[in-house]
């Protein structure tokens, strides 16, 4: 589904991210963590589009969109949440969702499905547990009812693939909780996920397989219990200490 | 053979004049630069402070220095009016009212100077207008000279001010880090207030040379001046004094070439031009500030 | 009567101003240009009807496209500048076209007589409406029939995905690029529906004046045209119409004993104003008190 291959990014003198390749497969939670400063961010900003690659491809089910402008990748099929909240803070709840709703079809799905983009909007919200503030300016939403909105907001632009930023910082144990729940929904919906994260319960409890950064190369890959066992991710997150218990 | 050599002197005329454009691009830069917003009313409030030394006048027959000092001194006050009135209870989250403030001050500092002199011309003492120095084939006008010198100590007294006094290293970090100042203990409305007091006084003396330079002083001048002043600012680059220092002097020179070649109707189109290929080719302008990562 | 009438045609033509900036705004660009795209609606529909005997509609329809078109092909550039380098772009541009506008000359003799623009004097005898007999009352259904006409559509695109678009824009355009937003499409979009609103303010303009010259279309004008959105509040089209009355209707014609005074007064009023109410008169809050009074007439009490 999205194919990761040789990826560079270099800026000026600092090699940020110096050759990385992962595939997630379709249907897939793939995880992707590593300590501070090991590329992750600057990844989730290439395969966006935000930033382009000094050398590599990526690809969305075969198709080639490292040329592509954000809102190109996102026709393409990849949405994204932010690692900072970035809402439309003076637009309301619903407008929120509006505005990422860009399927094409022009005058006659303007005139056709109001209705229908009416339900499907709000059942979006109904999922991330909006509906009551639907009118509500998301600037005046909660801490944790923005993130709710940001996800659903990546989730109304309908990608293929679901990229989410360190969906779960400044989370208590119960929110993460929840939104363990509702990445798990959204896999069952047939949404492809990319997570990046640090939050270990979240990290470990949802995906399907991880790979792990560090200095801006990839480490390790497998399952979550490969990588929990896996001697240079402890090394490279606690250093070389043969006491340490590790991520539990 | 003639014409080159003409065309050279209207080219360092336009240097001599263009430090004065420089100062008022450094005006505008400095406080886009700590304050990240911009100052409309800057040019308008540096022929305000011009015009207020002439009150001076009224009641001694000061020296011209002095009459310069006293344009530097209104030009403060006007400051620190502009900075209370536009800036201080703003909300730092709202560009656009602070912009729409300064531009109504623009308003009232140009109308309160059409009112007070009903629209007159004034006379504005100059130093040296007798004087012309003669070099070869060239000569330069004394007090263009003067004003260019004197343009340049003011410039080298702000670097100094913001390169080696404690004030300038507040400003200078409330510029990149505001918050980071603050937890600094560096009191932001203070270093701001300050901000817009020395380059108030800056500007007021940009304006006495202006005045000087031209001859007269007139509420005409306010508006050019603030176009030519902000394009000044964005070729040098925002936030950069080199660059609005370089970009003055070359837009001094620029005018005239083009005042020379196509004449006084056609000359800002010009200008324009420039601005516009300066935007396409380097939008950063000669010394674009650092840019972060983030 | 006449008076009114004539008050009437001059909020009009303010408010088309106006929204032309209203629109730009919402995307995050202050545009300093609207009175150059006015100029060029102005200057484009007078020819139109003085050299070119066309009809009035013809004439500021064609100015508005005119200036329209001027507008996207400014709205690429202006892409690659931000924040008040956009300022300064547009300033420069709106000078350029006003002293293009000082040395454009084109006469022509009609019925023995020279007309059309002269450069420095200006453009004069526009006078399409008292030759074609047209009324003062008629003008001023005219110059309202448009910019209702405009109200309405701004007001509807207002409440459809193309306005929380826009101003999604606006607000944030990383995130709105994020979810799929074209912010190139948007911005230059917005651009040219200014320009052609400004257009036809413009074209009107210069057949309710008659002679019009490069002095009148400055950055005066295109400061006032940024002014009535941002002190309306830029929540709703109708603040910009609320400014334009209150700024013509009561500052310039109900101080009109103050004399030369008023424009010293609206200076002072602009700083008062953003240092009172920043986000304009009509900002989101007072939209929503507005909207439960409404509401409740609606319902009776609930």
């Amino acid at each position: 589904m999205l194919e990761v291959s040789g990826l560079v990014k270099h800026f000026g003198g600092v090699k940020a991210v110096d050759g990385i390749d992962f595939t997630v497969q379709a249907g897939e939670i793939f995880g992707l963590i590593g300590p501070n400063g090991s590329g992750k961010s600057t990844t989730v900003n290439l395969v966006c589009g935000v930033f382009a690659p000094t050398a590599g491809t990526i690809r969305i089910e075969g198709r080639d969109i490292t040329r592509l402008q954000p809102h190109g990748r996102v026709a393409a099929g990849i949405a994204r949440t932010f690692q900072n909240i970035r809402l439309f803070g003076e637009l309301t709840v619903w407008e929120n969702l509006w505005v990422a709703d860009n399927r094409q079809g022009g005058i006659r799905r303007w005139l056709a499905s109001g209705q229908r983009i009416r339900s499907e909007m709000g059942e979006i919200l109904e999922f991330a547990g909006l509906a009551h503030r639907r009118d509500t300016l998301a600037g005046a939403l909660s801490f944790g009812e923005q993130r709710r909105l940001e996800l659903a907001r990546a989730v109304a632009a309908r990608p293929r693939v679901l990229l989410l930023d360190e969906p779960a910082a400044g989370m208590n144990l119960e929110e993460v909780e929840q939104l363990r729940q509702r990445i798990l929904e959204l896999r069952a919906r047939g949404l492809t996920v990319l997570l990046v994260e640090h939050v270990m319960e979240l990290v470990m409890g949802v995906t399907d397989r991880i790979a792990v950064l560090n200095f801006g190369r990839k480490i390790a890959e497998g399952t979550p219990s490969q990588i929990q066992n896996d001697p240079l991710v402890r090394e490279a997150y606690l250093g070389v200490n043969e006491e340490a218990d590790a991520a539990h | 053979m003639l014409d080159i050599i003409d065309a050279a002197q209207a080219v360092v005329d336009g240097v001599l004049f263009g430090a004065t454009y420089a100062i008022i691009g450094i005006g505008f830069t400095l406080i886009f630069g700590v304050m990240h917003k911009i100052n409309m009313s800057y040019a308008a409030a540096s022929i305000g402070g011009a015009y207020g030394s002439l009150i001076l006048l009224q009641f001694v027959d000061a020296p011209v220095l002095a009459v310069f000092l006293a344009a530097g001194f209104c030009g403060g006050v006007i400051g620190i009016i502009v900075y209370y009135a536009c800036f201080r209870f703003l909300p730092l989250n709202n560009p656009l009212a602070t912009l729409m403030s300064t531009v109504g001050m623009l308003m009232l500092i140009d109308e309160t100077i059409s009112h007070v002199t009903t629209g007159v011309p004034l006379q504005y003492p100059a130093m040296f207008s007798n004087v012309t120095i003669d070099i070869g084939q060239f000569f330069l006008r004394g007090d263009l000279v003067f004003t260019f010198v004197l343009a340049c100590l003011a410039t080298v007294a702000l670097l100094l001010l913001l390169y080696r006094t404690k004030m300038g290293i507040a400003t200078r970090a409330v510029s990149q880090q505001q918050v980071a100042a603050q937890l600094c203990g560096i009191g932001i409305n203070r270093v701001n207030a300050l901000t817009f007091l020395v380059t108030g006084v800056l500007g007021g003396l940009a304006g006495a040379l202006i005045g000087a330079s031209i001859g007269i002083l007139s509420p005409m001048l306010v508006l050019p001046l603030t176009v030519k002043g902000l394009i000044v600012t964005v070729i040098g680059g925002l936030g950069s004094i080199p660059g609005a220092i370089i970009a003055g002097l070359m837009v001094g020179a620029a005018e005239n070439i083009f005042q020379f070649f196509r004449g006084v109707s056609e000359r800002d189109i010009y200008v324009m031009l420039l601005l516009f290929a300066f935007l396409v080719f380097r939008p950063g302008g000669i010394f674009a500030p650092p840019q972060g990562r983030d | 009567m006449d008076f009114y009438a004539g008050l009437a045609q001059v909020i009009g033509i303010h408010t088309l101003l106006g929204l032309s900036a209203y629109c730009v705004l919402l995307t995050g660009q202050v545009s300093i240009a609207q009175a150059g795209f006015f100029a060029i609606g102005a200057y484009t529909a007078g020819v139109m009807t003085v050299i070119g005997d066309a009809h009035i509609l013809t004439a500021i329809v064609t100015g508005a496209a005119a200036a329209g078109v001027v507008a996207a092909l400014i709205g690429f550039p202006a892409l690659r500048v931000r924040g008040l380098m956009l300022v300064v772009a547009t300033v420069a541009f709106g000078e350029a076209v006003r002293l293009l506008f000082f040395n454009f000359t084109w006469r022509v003799e009609k019925d023995g007589v020279m007309v059309g623009p002269t450069g420095t004097e200006g453009f004069r005898q526009i006078r399409y409406f008292p030759e074609n007999g047209w009324s003062t009352l008629d003008v001023t259904l005219l110059i309202w029939a448009v910019t209702a006409l405009v109200l309405a559509a701004l007001w509807w695109m207002d409440r459809s995905r193309a306005g929380a678009v826009l101003r999604a824009t606006g607000a944030d355009e990383l995130a709105a690029q994020s979810v799929g937003v074209s912010i190139t499409a948007v911005k230059v979009s917005a651009m040219a529906i200014g320009g052609v609103i400004a257009g036809l303010g413009g074209g009107l303009y210069a057949h309710v004046t008659t002679h019009i010259e490069h002095a009148q279309f400055g950055v005066m004008l295109a400061t006032f045209a940024i002014a009535y959105p941002i002190l309306g509040g830029l929540s709703s089209v109708f603040g910009t119409v609320l400014a334009v009355i209150f700024v013509q209707g009561f500052l310039i014609e109900g101080l009109r004993f103050m004399g030369d005074w008023r424009n010293l007064l609206f200076g002072a009023l602009i700083v008062l104003a953003m240092n009172l109410r920043p986000s304009g008169l009509l900002d989101a809050q007072g939209l929503r008190v507005l909207g439960n009074l409404f509401k409740r007439k609606e319902r009776g009490h609930a």
